[in-house]
């Protein structure tokens, strides 16, 4: 595999964003509660140590990024090297069917955000019937419901809200 | 004797029917899940937890164990007929298997694959029965200080021995120690970088982060970067295996079978080492190189046989390290540890002592299931095949679905949920980098046992560090833990390449 030579800024970035992971860790530590009593090894140490370890390694991925790229980077030359045509949008689909299910399910209940969580993820990998795919959702998370509530105990925010 | 005693009270308490019907679920469960592409019996099991509130430990335990081995049976049949690995330590099975499909002889590659799969899982079953009672009789001695020493061996090797590139792995190691830096600190009782938000001071799950990562990272980086192949499936054909078959694929069994099981109970991490170390032994031993993928041939079975033997056996293999001492070696390993500690129990030596009846159960139910997952993968292959015929989409949504009921059923928090789509974009980004997953929940886990280890070990010896050094055991594993470091520069230098076990 041949290497290209210079700067690959998106590989810096996660390398600087390592950097950046271990420097929040050092800065909190730092400013942990003082610890009462006889104290052998303080809360501060340990994560001390995590932060220069990911320091290290965080200096040795920028170090890569910038001399050529990460060594060893597995078969992104062939088949998926770039974003597939529809890729984006599919994710997309499938941010905001998630995102919805963490923002509505408290409201609309159970049953109904998984339905459209299932709509919009179908929807996502390509799927072109959306009231089918809802009421395929639906067959499913119903019994889901019912075995969650019923069966072991885990009790999942109902059809609709109670108040409702 | 005493064992045999204790193995008896095991079968006697797994051949009851409710054992055995949550040992039938996890094993259909688990083929299941090997079958399917895009879910793995890593988080099978992380979806499966809420059960613990509601199962008794031994049947949970049981139906746990059926998923994590029937996952290794189930995968072999995807990789043989669609050349797409279900699990990514059957890639080798996906080589030789699919080139053996190809040629018109699917049915004894599927069946030197589950007939071998039987054989090594019953062998190191056996492994497992004498060799773990030692183990933790000889843990027992482990202070604090050995254990440290030992976590820090398997913080290395799960990091360094897989993926590409050991800095990478690491990499994702500091990440995954970082998010076990999360919460309250269980010495000092200090809320450690909560960031003011509440819902972090309990710390972060590892069922939402492996569930994030698996599931919707997974979901996420497949829609991006993975074309749609058009992989023809290949028909099934008789699966009687020839005079010959049987004769090439009983020893390339029992030399899988020795190779996987010690690689599967030293932290070594996951079972790809192995199935290749098993792969390029078959290749250079066989009588018919010719028919090896490299030299462009039909399909060797014994590439087939050998490989996933030590796959299987391999996964016993890892229950060792599991319950004599409490380290996860897979990730599918570090999410059964969760499992235990859901029922207070901590495996280690003590379990052994404290809980005879529940391990010896278990071990008894890995004989039982290693049956039960022969009968259902042989005669009914064909049914297991038709469960590709689930249009993708519906696939993807569904595993999103049972993704979110998972995540958010631990606790009812929109925040766990937010947190999990916020963790699948970092596995995007992990998988688009080749940085291996394993890692962050093997350290997530793993990294609050070591740091309160370190402190203990120190407590003892009053501030000392060099006891790590001047005791024994201690030393040796940390010995051994430089030479790990070392040993992947020289598969590399072979030309050796190993990927992760998910």
């Amino acid at each position: 595999m041949t290497q290209p030579r210079g700067i690959v800024p998106t590989q810096l970035a996660i390398g600087l964003g390592v950097i950046a992971i271990s420097a929040v860790l050092a800065f909190g530590a730092y400013r942990f509660p003082p610890e009462m009593g006889f104290v052998i090894l303080g809360a501060h140490v340990y994560p001390f140590a995590v932060a220069a370890f990911l320091g290290a390694v965080g200096l040795l991925l920028s170090y890569q990024a910038i001399t050529g790229g990460f060594r060893e980077l597995a078969d992104h030359t062939d088949g998926t090297a770039g974003v597939v045509p529809d890729g984006k949008a599919g994710a997309a689909w499938v941010t905001a069917g998630l995102l919805g299910v963490a923002l509505l399910i408290n409201f609309i209940g159970f049953v109904l955000a998984a339905a459209l969580l299932f709509a919009c993820s179908a929807r996502g990998f390509g799927s072109r019937r959306p009231v089918r795919d809802l009421a395929i959702g639906m067959a499913l998370t119903l019994p889901i419901y019912w075995l969650f509530n019923a069966g072991l105990g885990v009790s999942l925010p109902p059809l609709v809200n109670a108040w409702i | 004797m005493d064992i045999l005693a204790s193995l008896a009270m095991g079968f006697s308490s797994a051949l009851t029917p409710i054992n055995l019907m949550y040992g039938f679920i996890g094993c259909l469960l688990g083929t299941a899940i090997g079958v399917l592409p895009g879910i793995g019996p890593a988080l099978t099991v992380a979806l499966l937890l809420p059960i613990t509130a509601k199962v008794d430990p031994t049947g949970a335990l049981i139906m746990f164990a059926g998923i994590y081995y029937g996952a290794q049976f189930g995968g072999s049949t995807t990789s043989i007929l669609l050349n797409t690995p279900g699990e990514s330590s059957s890639m080798v099975t996906a080589l030789e298997g699919n080139l053996m499909a190809r040629n018109g002889r699917a049915g004894p590659a599927l069946a030197t694959a589950a007939i071998g799969s039987f054989v090594a899982g019953t062998i190191a079953t056996i492994m497992l029965t004498l060799f773990a009672p030692l183990v933790a009789k000889l843990a027992l001695k482990f202070g604090p200080a050995e254990y440290f020493a030992i976590l820090v061996l398997s913080f290395t090797t799960v990091s360094a021995v897989l993926g590409a590139s050991m800095l990478r792995g690491f990499a994702s190691l500091g990440i995954g120690l970082t998010v076990g830096l999360i919460g309250l600190d269980s010495t000092s009782g200090i809320a450690r970088y909560t960031l003011g938000v509440p819902e972090l001071v309990d710390g972060i799950e590892v069922v939402l982060v492996a569930v994030g990562l698996f599931a919707v990272g997974e979901a996420l980086y497949s829609l991006l970067y993975q074309k749609e192949e058009a992989t023809g499936r290949h028909r099934l054909t008789s699966l009687w295996m020839t005079r010959s078959d049987w004769k090439r694929s009983v020893p390339a069994w029992l030399r899988g079978t020795l190779i996987g099981f010690p690689f599967g109970s030293i932290p070594a991490g996951g079972a790809e080492i192995p199935t290749f170390l098993s792969y390029s032994t078959e290749r250079k031993l066989s009588k018919y190189p010719k028919e090896f993928a490299a030299s462009k041939g039909e399909g060797a079975i014994e590439g087939v046989a050998g490989p996933e033997a030590a796959n299987n056996a391999s996964a016993t293999g890892s229950l060792v390290p599991l319950l004599t001492l409490g380290i996860p070696t897979s990730a599918t390993a570090a999410i059964l540890l969760a499992a235990f500690q859901n029922y207070n129990l901590q495996p280690g030596p003590m379990l052994f002592e404290t809980s005879g009846d529940l391990v010896w159960t278990l071990v008894a139910s890995l004989y039982i299931g290693n049956v039960i997952l022969l009968v259902l993968n042989l005669p009914l292959v064909g049914l297991w095949v038709k469960l590709l015929q689930i249009p993708r989409p519906y696939l993807n949504a569904g595993i999103l679905v049972f993704a979110s009921i998972g995540v958010y059923g631990m606790r009812h928090s929109s925040f766990d949920l937010l947190l999990m789509l916020a963790i699948g974009w970092g596995g995007v980004l992990m998988r688009r980098f080749d940085f291996p997953v394993a890692p962050v929940i093997v350290g997530m886990l793993l990294g609050p046992m070591a740091e309160k280890q370190l402190r203990n070990a120190l407590s003892i010896s009053e501030g000392d560090w060099t006891v790590f050094l001047t005791q024994p055991i201690s030393a040796a594993f940390l010995a051994l833990t430089l030479l790990v470091l070392l040993v992947p520069h020289l598969l590399h230098a072979r030309g050796i390449k190993l990927h992760e076990d998910d």
